[in-house]
C-alpha cells in the first residue's frame, strides 16, 4: 500500500510540474501553431524551432511547435485537427502528403483559421487547400537544379541516400536529381533508415558493390553525417562527388574540408520565420505579400561559409 | 446462493473479511476508472477553455482514443490469453498498403480489396499464433520478427510497383462502394446539423462548406471502437470461450488437462488481434484516402500500454476489455490534452512512462492480493 | 474388496518408450469401483508416465487399456475425460488468478441460450460451486473468490470436487498430499474417503507410505518401470511397502542406522 501511495504522489508531481509552468507562460497577442511532419529524431527541425521562437519573440506573438513523434502522417492529421479545435489565429503546416492532410487543413481554413504551407508540398497544392501562401523549396525543382549542376560537373551515376523513404518529398529530391543528370533513378536510391550506424554501413555496402558510382546525394544531416564517416572509412572522401540537401555542423565542416562539393540550403530559418512575420502583419495591419515565397534552393560551397558556420544547426 | 455466501461458524477463523476497498481494488477496471476521472478533472481545470471541450476538440480526442481502443481490445484479449503481438503497428501499415495496392494499383473493387486484406491479415495472425504454439517460442520474439517482415513488405511492394511509398487515390476508388462507408463513413450527421442550428456547435465560416457544422457526424471509427469493446467484453466475461481465454493465459497446462483447446484459443486470439489492426488500418485508409509505408509505427506499444493501464497483467490470465478501453481513453485524452494545456509535446513521453510504471506497480500489487503471494 | 466384481479399468502390460528410454516395461493394474488403489514408487519409478498413459496424455507403446470392459484408445485427455477418467495434478489443478467458479467449470462451462447466442450461465455456475464447496467443507467468501486465496489442500479439494461433479468414474490423484501440511493432508485424505464411498474408483499416487495406508484398499508398487506386485490392505506392513518402494535391501541397512525413522 505504501508503494501504491508513493507512486500516486510521484505521478501527480511529474504530471503537474510542466502544466503549471505552461500555465504561467501565456503570452499576449496572437497565437500561431506550426505543425511539422518530422519525427522527434530529425535534428534538422531544430532550426525551425529556433526560428519559430525567435519570430515569436520579435513579433510579440505566442508560438507552438507540434509534430507526430514517429513521423506517422496520420497522426499529423490529428494534430492539425487538434490545432484547429484550439482556435489559434493561424496554422503553419507542412503538406507532406496531400491525400492525408488536405482534409484537416481545409477544415482549418473553413473554420476561419489562416493557414500557410511551409517546407513540403507544392505551391499548387497550397492554393488548392485554401492556404494564404507557400513558403519553401519546391523539392523536385531543387533536386533537378542540383542534378543539372552535377551534370555540368561531369557526373553520370550516383547514390541517393534516402533516410526518410516514406515521405514522397524525399523520393522527389532523388527523382529530380536523376532527371537533372538525365539518367534513370532505378536502384540508385537506397532506403537507409534513420540510425547513423545503419546508414553508414549501407552506404559502405552500396559503394562496395558499385565502386564505379560517381556521386553521392544525401537528403539532410541525418544521412549526410554517417555518409561522411563512410567515405572517410573507405577512402572515397574528397574523391567521390558529394552533394547534400540541407546544412548542419558536419556538413559545413565537410564543405570546408572539400569532402562535400555543395550543400543545398533551403534556408529553413525563413520557412518558420517568414510565415510568423507574414501572418502577424496580416492580422495586425491587413498586409499580405502577393506571391509564394521560395526559401531555396541556394547552393553553399566552400566560398562564403563564415555566417553559415557561425549559425549552422541553430539558424542555418 | 446468498445464504451460501454467509461465512459459517467453524470456517477458517484466520480468513479476514475482505474490506470493500480491497475488493474494489481487485477489479481490473478500477485503475482505468480512477485514471480516467483524474485525467478529465486535470484537463478540465488546466485546459477547460482551450477548445479541448468544444465539439471539434471532443471529436479530436475521441477519435484518437477510439483508434487506441480498437487495437487495445485485440491486444487485451491476446494478453489475457497469455501472448503478445508486437506486429500490430506493422500490420496496420501492411493492411493499409494492401488495400491501396489491390484497390488502386490493381483497380479491384474496394470491397474486394478490403475483404481480401482482412483475410490476408488474419492469415498472418494465424501464422503468428501457429508458430508460437508449434515452436513454443515466446510470442514476443515471433511477433517481433513479424514486425520487421510486415514493415519491410509494406515499404518494398509500393516501391517496387509504383516507385512510391505512399499510395493515394483511394477516396476516388472507393466512391460509391458499399463496404467503404462501413469503415470511413459517418453516422448521425443530422443530429449535428440540428445541434449547429441550435448554436450548440460551431459552423464553418467560409469555403465550400460554409454554414455546415464543424463536426459533421460520428466517424465509423468510433462506432467500431465501441462495438469491439462491447463484443470483446461480452465474449470475455459472459461466454464459455471467454473462460477459455482466461484459462489459456492463466495456466495453459492446467487448462489443457481439463480439456480446454488452448492452442485453438491462442491462435484465434492472434487472429482477432490482426482483425482489430485491420479495422484500424481500413478506417484510417478510408478516412485519409491514402496508405503510407510509415503508418502505425509504434502502435503495438501504444496498444500494450493502454491494456496495461487498463489493469491487465503482462503475464496473462487477468484483465478486462473495459479496462483496456479506459486505458485507451486515458492515453488518447492525455496525448491530445497536453497540447490543449500548452505543454511541450516531448513531455508526453515522460508522462507516458510515469503512468505506465504506475500502472504496472499497481497491477503487481493487485496480483499479490488475488494470488495471496507475499 | 470383492474380486468377483468387474474392474472398471484394466491396464494390461503397458509399455511406454520415449526414444531409447523405456519408461514403462510392462505394467499391469486393475481398479475396481469404490476402491482406493494406491500407486507407490520412488521418484523416477514411472508413476507419472503410467498415469499420464491412463489419462490419455501419452499413448502406450504396447499394451491394452480396457475401460468398462471395452478396449479404449484415447487420442487426448479430452477423450479420457469424456469417458469418465479425471486426473487431478499436484501443481496444475487450478488457475490461481481465476475465480473458484471459473475454475470449477473450466472446460465444462454451463450454457444458457438467449436467442441464437450462447452465454456462460454464471448464476447456475455460482450456485453449484457454492453447493459443492460446502459439501466438501470449504467456506468461500463468494463464488468469485480467486483460487489463489485458497490453501493448497483446498485447491486439491476443489479439483477433486470438480472431477466428481462432472461424472468421473475413475479419479486419478497425482501426489495430492506431497506439498501439504499435516492438517491439510488430513482434509484431502478425508475427501478421498468421501469420494470412494460414492462408488468412484480412486487411483492415489504417492511416495508417502503413511498417506497410502491411511486411505488405500490395495497397493501397487512401481520400480524402474515395472510392477513389483499388488497387495491388499492388511496383508502388508508399512516397512515392507517402504522396502519395496526403495527397490530392496539397501534401505534396510540405511534404516538401521537411522533408527527406523524413514
Amino acid at each position: 500500500m505504501k508503494v501504491f501511495a508513493k507512486s500516486v504522489a510521484l505521478a501527480a508531481m511529474v504530471a503537474a510540474a510542466p502544466l503549471l509552468v505552461a500555465g504561467t507562460a501565456q503570452a499576449e497577442g496572437e497565437r500561431y501553431v506550426l505543425v511539422s511532419h518530422a519525427p522527434d529524431s530529425d535534428s534538422w527541425w531544430n532550426t525551425i524551432k529556433n526560428a519559430l521562437s525567435l519570430a515569436g519573440d520579435q513579433m510579440g506573438v505566442e508560438v507552438e511547435y507540434r509534430n507526430p513523434p514517429t513521423g506517422d502522417l496520420a497522426d499529423m492529421a490529428r494534430i492539425i485537427e487538434q490545432a484547429t479545435a484550439s482556435g489559434p489565429d493561424g496554422i503553419i503546416t507542412t503538406l507532406a502528403d496531400y491525400d492525408v492532410l488536405s482534409g484537416p487543413i481545409q477544415a482549418a481554413v473553413d473554420s476561419g483559421i489562416d493557414v500557410i504551407i511551409m517546407n513540403s508540398g507544392t505551391p499548387a497544392q497550397a492554393a488548392d487547400v485554401g492556404a494564404l501562401m507557400y513558403v519553401g523549396q519546391p523539392e523536385y525543382d531543387a533536386g533537378l537544379a542540383a542534378g543539372q549542376r552535377a551534370a555540368r560537373d561531369g557526373v553520370t551515376s550516383f547514390l541517393c541516400v534516402n533516410h526518410y523513404i516514406s515521405s514522397p518529398a524525399s523520393t522527389e529530391r532523388c527523382q529530380g536529381f536523376a532527371d537533372g543528370l538525365g539518367v534513370d533513378l532505378g536502384s540508385q536510391m537506397i532506403d537507409s533508415g534513420q540510425d547513423p550506424a545503419e546508414i553508414q554501413n549501407r552506404v559502405l555496402a552500396y559503394l562496395n558493390a558499385n565502386p564505379e558510382t560517381e556521386a553521392v546525394l544525401t537528403l539532410g544531416p541525418t544521412s549526410a553525417d554517417p555518409t561522411i564517416l563512410a567515405l572517410e572509412e573507405n577512402g572515397m572522401a574528397g574523391d567521390i562527388y558529394f552533394g547534400t540537401f540541407d546544412l548542419g555542423d558536419n556538413i559545413v565542416q565537410g564543405i570546408r574540408d572539400g569532402v562535400i562539393e555543395w550543400g543545398i540550403d533551403q534556408q529553413p530559418f525563413l520557412q518558420a520565420y517568414l510565415p510568423i512575420v507574414v501572418l502577424t502583419n496580416y492580422h495586425r495591419y491587413g498586409v499580405l505579400p502577393g506571391n509564394n515565397i521560395n526559401s531555396g534552393p541556394g547552393f553553399i560551397t566552400a566560398d562564403g561559409l563564415e555566417l553559415v558556420e557561425t549559425y549552422a544547426g541553430e539558424f542555418r | 446462493m446468498s445464504d451460501a455466501a454467509q461465512p459459517q461458524p467453524g470456517g477458517d477463523e484466520r480468513i479476514k473479511e475482505i474490506s470493500g476497498f480491497r475488493k474494489a481494488l481487485i477489479r481490473p477496471e478500477l485503475g482505468g476508472i480512477v485514471g480516467a476521472i483524474a485525467v478529465f478533472t486535470f484537463f478540465i481545470i488546466f485546459a477547460g477553455d482551450s477548445g479541448m471541450f468544444n465539439a471539434q476538440g471532443i471529436m479530436n480526442w475521441s477519435v484518437v482514443s477510439a483508434q487506441f481502443m480498437i487495437i487495445a481490445v485485440g491486444a487485451c484479449m491476446l494478453m489475457i490469453a497469455g501472448e503478445f503481438d508486437l506486429s500490430v503497428g506493422s500490420m496496420i501499415g501492411f493492411a493499409g498498403m494492401s488495400i491501396a495496392i489491390l484497390g488502386v494499383t490493381l483497380a479491384w473493387p474496394i470491397w474486394l480489396a478490403i475483404l481480401t486484406t482482412f483475410a490476408l491479415c488474419m492469415a498472418v495472425g494465424a501464422l503468428n499464433g501457429y508458430i508460437v504454439i508449434k515452436t513454443g517460442l515466446p510470442s514476443f520474439i515471433v511477433t517481433l520478427a513479424a514486425l520487421f517482415i510486415l514493415r519491410g513488405f509494406t515499404i518494398f511492394f509500393p516501391q517496387a510497383i509504383e516507385n512510391r511509398t505512399i499510395i493515394g487515390g483511394i477516396s476516388d476508388a472507393a466512391e460509391g462502394d458499399w463496404l467503404a462507408p462501413v469503415f470511413g463513413g459517418e453516422i448521425l450527421g443530422g443530429v449535428f446539423v440540428w445541434l449547429a442550428d441550435l448554436g450548440l456547435i460551431d459552423t464553418f465560416e467560409r469555403g465550400t462548406r460554409a454554414g455546415e457544422p464543424v463536426v459533421d457526424g460520428i466517424p465509423m471509427l468510433i462506432v467500431w471502437a465501441l462495438g469491439l469493446v462491447a463484443v470483446g467484453h461480452i465474449v470475455l466475461t459472459r461466454t464459455k470461450f471467454g473462460n477459455w481465454v482466461f484459462a489459456a493465459g492463466g495456466d495453459p497446462q492446467a487448462a489443457r488437462y481439463v480439456g480446454v483447446p488452448v492452442n485453438r484459443v491462442k491462435i484465434l486470439m492472434f487472429m482477432f488481434t490482426a482483425f482489430c489492426a485491420c479495422v484500424f488500418a481500413t478506417a484510417q485508409v478510408m478516412e485519409f484516402g491514402s496508405a503510407g509505408a510509415d503508418r502505425g509505427l509504434l502502435k503495438e506499444f501504444e496498444a500494450i500500454i493502454a491494456v496495461v493501464i487498463g489493469g491487465a497483467l503482462l503475464t496473462g490470465g487477468y484483465g478486462s476489455v473495459i479496462g483496456a478501453a479506459l486505458g485507451a481513453l486515458i492515453f488518447g485524452v492525455v496525448q491530445q490534452g497536453l497540447f490543449f494545456a500548452g505543454v511541450e509535446s516531448s513531455l508526453f513521453r515522460v508522462f507516458l512512462g510515469v503512468i505506465l510504471l504506475f500502472a504496472v506497480i499497481l497491477n503487481t500489487y493487485i496480483r499479490r492480493i488475488i494470488t495471496g503471494e507475499r | 474388496m470383492s474380486t468377483d466384481r468387474a474392474p472398471i479399468i484394466e491396464m494390461k502390460d503397458i509399455e511406454k518408450h520415449f526414444g531409447s528410454v523405456i519408461a514403462l516395461a510392462g505394467v499391469s493394474l486393475e481398479v475396481y469401483p469404490g476402491e482406493c488403489h494406491c500407486l507407490l514408487g520412488d521418484n523416477g519409478a514411472g508413476k507419472s508416465t503410467f498415469i499420464k498413459t491412463m489419462s490419455g496424455v501419452h499413448k502406450p507403446t504396447k499394451g491394452e487399456i480396457i475401460f468398462e470392459g471395452q478396449p479404449m484408445n484415447f487420442a487426448d485427455p479430452r477423450d479420457a475425460i469424456s469417458a469418465g477418467i479425471a486426473t487431478v495434478y499436484q501443481d496444475l489443478a487450478m488457475i490461481p488468478l481465476m475465480s473458484v467458479t471459473r475454475n470449477f467449470f473450466m472446460g465444462n462451462e454451463p450454457i444458457r441460450k438467449r436467442g441464437p447466442l450462447r452465454f456462460f450461465d454464471h448464476d447456475y455456475a455460482n450456485r453449484i460451486t457454492m453447493e459443492e464447496m460446502r459439501k466438501m467443507g470449504i467456506n468461500l467468501r463468494g463464488p468469485d473468490q480467486a483460487v489463489g486465496t485458497l490453501s493448497g489442500g483446498e485447491r486439491q479439494t476443489v479439483a477433486i470436487a470438480r472431477a466428481v461433479h462432472f461424472g468421473a468414474k475413475v479419479l486419478i490423484l497425482d501426489e495430492p498430499t506431497s506439498a501439504l501440511g499435516v492438517r491439510q493432508t488430513a482434509n484431502v485424505l478425508a475427501t478421498v474417503d468421501k469420494v470412494r464411498k460414492q462408488g468412484i474408483a480412486v487411483v492415489f499416487i504417492t511416495h508417502n507410505v503413511r498417506h497410502a495406508l491411511a486411505v488405500g484398499d490395495r497397493f501397487t508398487v512401481l520400480n524402474r518401470g515395472q510392477t513389483l506386485g499388488t497387495a491388499q490392505r492388511g496383508q502388508i506392513t508399512p516397512e515392507e511397502l517402504q522396502d519395496m518402494m526403495a527397490g530392496g535391501q539397501e534401505l534396510v541397512a540405511l534404516e538401521d542406522s537411522l533408527g527406523g525413522t524413514v
